[in-house]
C-alpha cells in the first residue's frame, strides 16, 4: 500500500523533472559532450592529446590561462569587499535608502553588457574622465589610464557582476537577526568586534554563494575583457574565440573550453563543500 | 552591582510621544519589574537603559555615573533578549564566554572558569559544547541566563525572558531567577506583561501605562493599594465601577450608589476584587449587599468565576470550589466593607 503510494509519488515528481531535464540534456549535455569527444580526437579520427598538449607546451596560453584566473580571484574578491557593507546597509537602511540602493544596484542589469562596458571605455580610456582627473591632480598624463590594463578589467568587471552579489548576500543577511548585534553591543562588543564576529561569520554562506556566481561568470566572461582588456589582455574566452574564428581549430577550441571547465569545477567543487560543512 | 537611575527620561519616535518624562530608581540589589500591556513604553525604556535606544530628554545614571550618551558596549549591563539572542555559529560555551571576551575581563583560563561556574549554576555544565540550535528552548533560555549574569553587570535587564516557555517551565524558571537573584543580589529590571510573574518576582513593580509609570510600589501594596483605575484593573483584574451621587445602596445605570459617608471625599469610582465578593441567597449581616442575576459561570478548577448583572452594572466574582454550590443558587452578592478601594481618578 505504502509501497504504492511512493511509488507514485516519484512518478510525479519525475514527471514534474522531465521538462528541465530535457532541457539540460539537449542544451547542455549534449553540447559539452560534444566538445569532450571533439577536444580528444585527431584528423583521422583516432584518440589524441595533441589539443591539450599544444596548450600546456606553449607559453602564451599558460599565461593566458593564470591571467584569466588571477581576473577571476581579483574580480570576485572586489565584489566581496564592496558588495558586504552595501547589502549590510541596504538591511540596515529605512525603506526609502533601500529603494534607492536597490534601484541602483538593480539597473545596470536592464542595460546590456556591451553598452555598461563602452560606459568604461569612456571613464578609462585615453582623455577619458579618470584620465583628465589625473590631469587635474597633477599626475602624469598616462597614469590613470585604466584602458587595456588588468586594473581596469577588474574594475568594469566587478560593476558588472556586483548585483549577483548583492543579492545573493542580502538574502543571507536579512536572515540575520537584529537583536543578534544589539545582544553583541550589550555584551560590550564595538561595531567593528560586532561586524567581524557576528555579522561575518553568518553572512559566510552568502559570501560563499555569491563568489561562486561572480567566479563562474567571470573566468567564462568574454565581452567586457576583450573590449577593456583588447588584444593585448586575452583571456581564455577570448583566446577559445580566436581559435573558432581566427584559425578554425575548433579541437583546440574545444581543448580550451575543457580545460575552462575543469577549472571552474575545480574552484567550485570545494567551495560548495565548504558552504554544506558551516550550515 | 550598582543603583540604577533613571531621571526625566522621554521619548519620541517621529511625532509619537512612548516614554513621558520617566523617573524611576532601583537601589543596588533591587529587583524592579516594568509591568505593562504591549505598547506601554516598557520595553522602549529598558532598551534606554541599555543604551541601545538614545531618549529624547533626560538622564539615565548607572552608580552615580550619567550614562546617557555611552554606547551600550561602555555600560557595563547585560540585557537577555525574549528572543534569547544566542550567537548560532557559536558553541553554549563560546555564546557564555562572549561578554567577557568582550570586556577583556581576565585570561582566557580564568574566563573559561568563570564560564564553567555560570554554566553550573543554571545546571547546563554537560549541554557546554553544543550548539544553541541543538537544545530545547528551557536550554536556550538557561544559557542566555547565563550569559547575561557571567560578567557580573552593574545592571542587569531581562526581556520577558520567560514568554516564550510553557506554564510548566515558567514557573520553574520563576522560583530559579528569585534565588539567583538572592545569591548575586545583580541589580535588576524586569520587564513583563505578566502580573504574576511581576508580582512573585520583585521588590518593587512599576506599572505603565500609555509611557507614563502609573504606580511604582511593592508588590502588596499594589496589590492591595491599586492607585488608578487601570492598575485596579490591570493587577489581579478588579471590579472598577463608577460611584453615582449617594443615596439608598443600589444601581443606578452602569454606577454603583452607596450610602452618604460610605466613601471619602472626591472618590469617583470603587474598585472591588473577584475575590473580595461573594455570592449568597442570604445577604443578612454583610456590609453591603446587591440583588444579582448569574449570567455565566466559567469552571476554573480551584476556583470559579461568575458574571453577574445588577441592573446595568455587570460585576466579575471569584468563587472557590468549597462554595460553588450555595454560589450557584445566590441571590446576592455581598462583600466587606474593607474590600473596597476608592479611586479618585
Amino acid at each position: 500500500m505504502s509501497d504504492r503510494i511512493t511509488a507514485a509519488a516519484r512518478r510525479e515528481s519525475l514527471a514534474l523533472l522531465a521538462p528541465g531535464i530535457a532541457v539540460l540534456l539537449l542544451a547542455f549535455l549534449l553540447p559539452v559532450a560534444v566538445i569532450l569527444v571533439t577536444s580528444v580526437r585527431d584528423p583521422a579520427g583516432g584518440l589524441t592529446a595533441a589539443h591539450f598538449a599544444k596548450f600546456f607546451v606553449d607559453d602564451y596560453y599558460l599565461r593566458i590561462a593564470w591571467r584569466t584566473l588571477r581576473l577571476a580571484l581579483a574580480i570576485t574578491a572586489v565584489t566581496v569587499i564592496f558588495g558586504l557593507p552595501l547589502a549590510w546597509i541596504m538591511v540596515r537602511a529605512g525603506p526609502r535608502l533601500r529603494f534607492a540602493i536597490m534601484l541602483m544596484v538593480i539597473l545596470p542589469l536592464m542595460t546590456s553588457v556591451v553598452i555598461r562596458t563602452f560606459g568604461w571605455l569612456v571613464v578609462l580610456g585615453n582623455g577619458g574622465l579618470l584620465a583628465r582627473l589625473g590631469e587635474f591632480l597633477g599626475l602624469d598624463g598616462r597614469a590613470l589610464v585604466l584602458m587595456h590594463t588588468e586594473t581596469g578589467v577588474v574594475i568594469a568587471m566587478a560593476q558588472v557582476l556586483l548585483p549577483f552579489m548583492v543579492l545573493t548576500l542580502l538574502g543571507v543577511l536579512r536572515a540575520i537577526p537584529r537583536d543578534l548585534e544589539e545582544a553583541a553591543r550589550t555584551m560590550g562588543a564595538g561595531f567593528w568586534a560586532t561586524m567581524r564576529l557576528v555579522v561575518l561569520p553568518l553572512a559566510v554562506p552568502g559570501i560563499v554563494s555569491g563568489s561562486l556566481i561572480v567566479f563562474a561568470l567571470s573566468i567564462s566572461s568574454f565581452i567586457t575583457p576583450s573590449l577593456v582588456g583588447g588584444v593585448r589582455l586575452p583571456v581564455l574566452a577570448s583566446s577559445i574565440y580566436q581559435s573558432i574564428g581566427g584559425s578554425f581549430d575548433w579541437p583546440f577550441a574545444a581543448a580550451q573550453s575543457v580545460l575552462l571547465l575543469a577549472a571552474t569545477l575545480a574552484v567550485i567543487i570545494p567551495y560548495t563543500r565548504l558552504a554544506r560543512g558551516r550550515t | 552591582m550598582a543603583e540604577l537611575k533613571i531621571e526625566g527620561v522621554a521619548k519620541t519616535f517621529g511625532q509619537t510621544r512612548v516614554l513621558h518624562d520617566i523617573d524611576v530608581t532601583v537601589p543596588d540589589g533591587g529587583f524592579l519589574s516594568l509591568l505593562g500591556p504591549s505598547g506601554c513604553g516598557k520595553t522602549t525604556l529598558m532598551r534606554i537603559v541599555a543604551g541601545l535606544e538614545v531618549p529624547s530628554a533626560g538622564r539615565v545614571l548607572i552608580g552615580g555615573r550619567d550614562v546617557t550618551d555611552l554606547a551600550p558596549e561602555a555600560r557595563n549591563i547585560a540585557l537577555m533578549f525574549q528572543s534569547y539572542a544566542l550567537m548560532p555559529h557559536l558553541t553554549v560555551a563560546e555564546n557564555v564566554r562572549f561578554p567577557l571576551r568582550m570586556r577583556r575581563q581576565g585570561s582566557r583560563a580564568e574566563q573559561e572558569a568563570r564560564v564553567a561556574e555560570a554554566l553550573e549554576l543554571v545546571q547546563l555544565s554537560a549541554l557546554a559544547g553544543r550548539m544553541p540550535r541543538q537544545l530545547s528552548g528551557g536550554q536556550q533560555q538557561r544559557v542566555a541566563l547565563a550569559r547575561a549574569i557571567v560578567a557580573r553587570p552593574d545592571v542587569l535587564l531581562l526581556d520577558e525572558p520567560l514568554s516564550n516557555l510553557d506554564a510548566r517551565l515558567r514557573e520553574d524558571m520563576q522560583v530559579e531567577l528569585i534565588e539567583l537573584h538572592r545569591r548575586l543580589k545583580l541589580t535588576t529590571v524586569f520587564v513583563t506583561h505578566d502580573q504574576d510573574e511581576a508580582l512573585s518576582l520583585s521588590d518593587r513593580v512599576a506599572v505603565m501605562q500609555g509611557g507614563r509609570i502609573e504606580q511604582e510600589d511593592a508588590p502588596d501594596a499594589l496589590y492591595d493599594r491599586p492607585a488608578t483605575r487601570f492598575v485596579a484593573e490591570f493587577i489581579g483584574g478588579a471590579n472598577v465601577i463608577e460611584l453615582a451621587p449617594p443615596g439608598a445602596l443600589g444601581v443606578s445605570g452602569a454606577r454603583l450608589v452607596l450610602p452618604p459617608g460610605a466613601a471619602p471625599e472626591g472618590a469617583r469610582a470603587v474598585a472591588l476584587r473577584q475575590e473580595d465578593l461573594a455570592l449568597t441567597a442570604d445577604s443578612a449581616g454583610a456590609d453591603y449587599a446587591l440583588p444579582v442575576k448569574i449570567e455565566t459561570r466559567i469552571f476554573l478548577g480551584a476556583r470559579a468565576r461568575y458574571r453577574l448583572r445588577a441592573g446595568g452594572l455587570v460585576l466579575l466574582a471569584m468563587v472557590p470550589r468549597g462554595a460553588l454550590a450555595q454560589a450557584d443558587v445566590a441571590t446576592h452578592v455581598v462583600w466587606s466593607a474593607q474590600a473596597m478601594r476608592f479611586l479618585s481618578r
